[in-house]
């Protein structure tokens, strides 16, 4: 028995350097940037990513840029544990909860992991970003994707010569469903007749296959893509950039036109960065809302659309302000999954700007 | 349906298969000396990575993918060490070598990048014909070199007899241990060559883990194609066009057949062939044998 245990106890031991990779030694990369804070602070925040991981140029990235910026204000230390596999979610937790004040689990894949570990830890505080898990000290943070997806659609269809879209996804998780579902309502709405692609990696990780599943949209018709599939999605740019004029990228989570300079039509904003730092700023003001869930959409800030190339005219712009305001408005209730998608009828609003592929000009299936 | 095995499908299908097939062949060569090589995974990440990192330092992708080509070499020369020369168990090394590529390569993005999980763009190696890289080319000629060099070279009949029975092949005074390192470490120049496909011939950066299972898909392509060149290149163009097929089937509207099905097609296939269903897969009879003790 003494044996196995101690095989157990080395397998661990290597499944956490495995679990962290390079990161255990980055990790003083990372440290370093608490450095020279304006404050200082012994609040440890650990983040855990899913298995996109940093690097991911959306999701995963716009968290540490949440935790940099609470290293340099808030003069916590900041601490990054990747996760190679969903076998390390628990563990990589785990360690977070051992070793700090704010464990924060980035992605809704770790929902279930946050669950198990977060009650081991009663003095310690969680947070989820992306899924809710309802617990005395786990902050939870959703966003409602699909209203800022929605502007995402309405844009996409006005720019459309084609009148067919596409959206290629990672995994099919609730905030990447909420981000399709609300793309193409917002299509309809411009234009009742067009066609919106949808196809999906099953990873987060492969971006050959983005950029292969992204040239297949492309080739079938499609002139505006959106990648929801954090480092496959980037290989959603390189097939854009491959095509070249009259082919756009409408990117998620965050402004990425520095992959296709002059492709990237606009960038749909979640404000994974601000929920970061919020949490952050809440340990250390000692007023953590530990098992409460925020729902964050556009009229909170928590999503938006921004980042316009510059051939986008004023009237596009003023569609989509308009459109904005009648979700804030709640006038426009964009649908967040399928069944509300199938239910939903599209209300354009009067004097919007049309789109640019009529119905005639969609090609025949 | 006939518009939709179309040149773009095709060339797509030759794209899948490309780091497949590089990969494959690689495997053949070392398990045809008796090694198993389920490192094939970690080898395609390293010459990925300093494909990379070599056309960063020397501004030629040419010169990177020799890099990437030369850095997994080295990868497979650890593999061969601990499996040759220590005689360690293969299976373990064949791991640790995959898990030592991801560690490592994660740890070299931050230090020559300084930033995590993705690499700056460089440039790619060059396409051929309109947008098929010359990697491809590299591929569709180097199966049948590899079929050559095994079954009509007497270096080639040596390597296979240290496969099938090293001890019999020792006692004719064939040098098993410098065959079977020849043939490890060809194994990963040809998997480093898989991985510089991907990321400097199909796209341009290195991101995380970015084979993602391609290479123990090119060793289940090895056993599905019975240890033969053109069997594993044919079951390597089998699983692309599998791939290929279903991300078509994604991007048609009402196509018939579940996507999820076809993206389980190729895996299901492997079972199959593993079982001997279709036919008797029967690898090298010396594999994961050790020559004599000296």
């Amino acid at each position: 028995m003494a044996g196995i245990t101690r095989l157990n106890a080395r397998m661990n031991r290597r499944r956490v350097i495995a679990a962290s990779g390079g990161t255990v030694l980055g990790a003083a990369i990372f440290g370093n940037l608490s450095v020279g804070s304006a404050q200082e602070s012994d609040v440890t925040v650990t983040m855990v990513t899913d298995t996109a991981g940093v690097g991911d140029q959306n999701f995963n990235d716009l968290a540490v840029l949440g935790g940099d910026r609470a290293a340099e204000e808030l003069g916590v230390t900041f601490n990054i544990l990747e996760s190679q596999t969903q076998a390390d979610y628990s563990p990589n937790l785990a360690q977070g909860g051992e070793t700090s004040d704010l464990t924060i689990a980035v992605g809704a894949l770790l929902g279930d992991a946050v669950a198990e570990v977060a009650p081991q830890f009663p003095d310690k505080f969680f947070a989820l970003l992306d899924g809710v898990v309802e617990q005395d000290n786990v902050y939870s943070v959703v966003f409602r994707e699909h209203e800022g997806a929605y502007l995402g659609g309405v844009l996409s269809a006005l720019v459309s010569q084609s009148g067919i879209l596409g959206v290629v996804g990672g995994i099919r998780v609730p905030p990447v469903a909420r981000y399709e579902v609300g793309f193409v309502a917002g299509a309809r709405t411009i234009n009742p007749d067009i066609e919106v692609l949808i196809s999906y990696a099953d990873s987060f990780e492969d971006p050959a296959l983005g950029q292969e599943l992204t040239l297949a949209q492309l080739n079938n018709g499609a002139d505006v893509v959106l990648p929801i599939a954090g480092r496959t999605g980037v290989g959603s740019f390189d097939a854009v950039n491959e095509q070249g004029e009259g082919f756009w990228i409408m990117a998620g989570d965050t402004d990425q036109s520095h992959l296709a300079p002059g492709r990237q039509l606009a960038a749909i904003r979640k404000g994974v960065d601000v929920a970061f730092f919020d949490a952050a700023q809440a340990v250390v003001d000692g007023n953590f809302p530990g098992g409460t869930v925020d729902d964050l959409g556009l009229v909170e800030g928590g999503m938006d659309i921004y980042a316009f190339d510059a051939t986008v005219d004023q009237s596009m712009l003023d569609t989509v302000a308009a459109y904005k305001q009648a979700i804030i408005d709640g006038v426009i209730v964009p649908p967040a999954d399928d069944d509300a998608l199938a239910a939903f009828v599209p209300t354009p609003l009067d004097g919007a700007a049309t789109p640019a592929a009529s119905p005639a000009a969609t090609p025949a299936s | 349906m006939s518009d939709f095995f179309t040149v773009a499908l095709l060339t797509a299908i030759l794209r899948s298969a490309t780091p497949l097939v590089l990969a494959a062949m690689g495997g053949i060569l070392s398990e045809r000396s008796g090694v198993i090589n389920i490192a094939l995974e970690g080898m395609m990440l390293t010459g990925a990575f300093f494909a990379v990192a070599g056309t960063h330092w020397t501004g030629s992708p040419w010169l990177g993918a020799a890099i990437g080509v030369g850095a997994a070499s080295v990868a497979a020369m650890i593999h061969a060490f601990w499996c040759i020369t220590l005689r360690g168990n293969q299976i373990v090394a064949g791991t640790a070598i995959n898990l030592i590529a991801a560690g490592l390569t994660a740890f070299l993005i931050q230090l020559i990048w300084d930033r995590a999980g993705a690499t700056d763009s460089v440039e790619q190696l060059p396409d051929l014909f309109g947008t098929v890289n010359v990697l491809v080319f590299a591929a569709l000629v180097i199966v049948p070199l590899v079929h050559f060099y095994l079954f009509r070279t007497k270096q080639g009949l040596h390597t296979m007899a240290s496969g099938e029975s090293p001890q019999a092949a020792e006692s004719v005074g064939i040098d098993v241990t410098r065959n079977r390192y020849l043939a490890v470490v060809a194994s990963g120049a040809l998997a480093g060559m898989g991985g510089a496909y991907l990321s400097i011939g199909n796209l341009s950066y290195f991101t995380l883990d970015m084979t993602a299972g391609r290479g123990f898909i090119a060793l289940a392509a090895v056993i599905f194609g019975g240890w033969t060149p053109f069997g594993a290149a044919g079951a390597a163009l089998l699983f692309g066009a599998a791939q290929a097929i279903q991300i078509e089937a994604q991007a048609t509207s009402g196509f018939p057949i579940s996507a999820d099905l076809l993206v389980a097609l190729p895996y299901l296939l492997t079972l199959i062939a593993v079982t001997g269903l279709i036919r008797k897969s029967n690898g090298p009879a010396g594999l994961g044998q050790h020559a004599n003790a000296h």
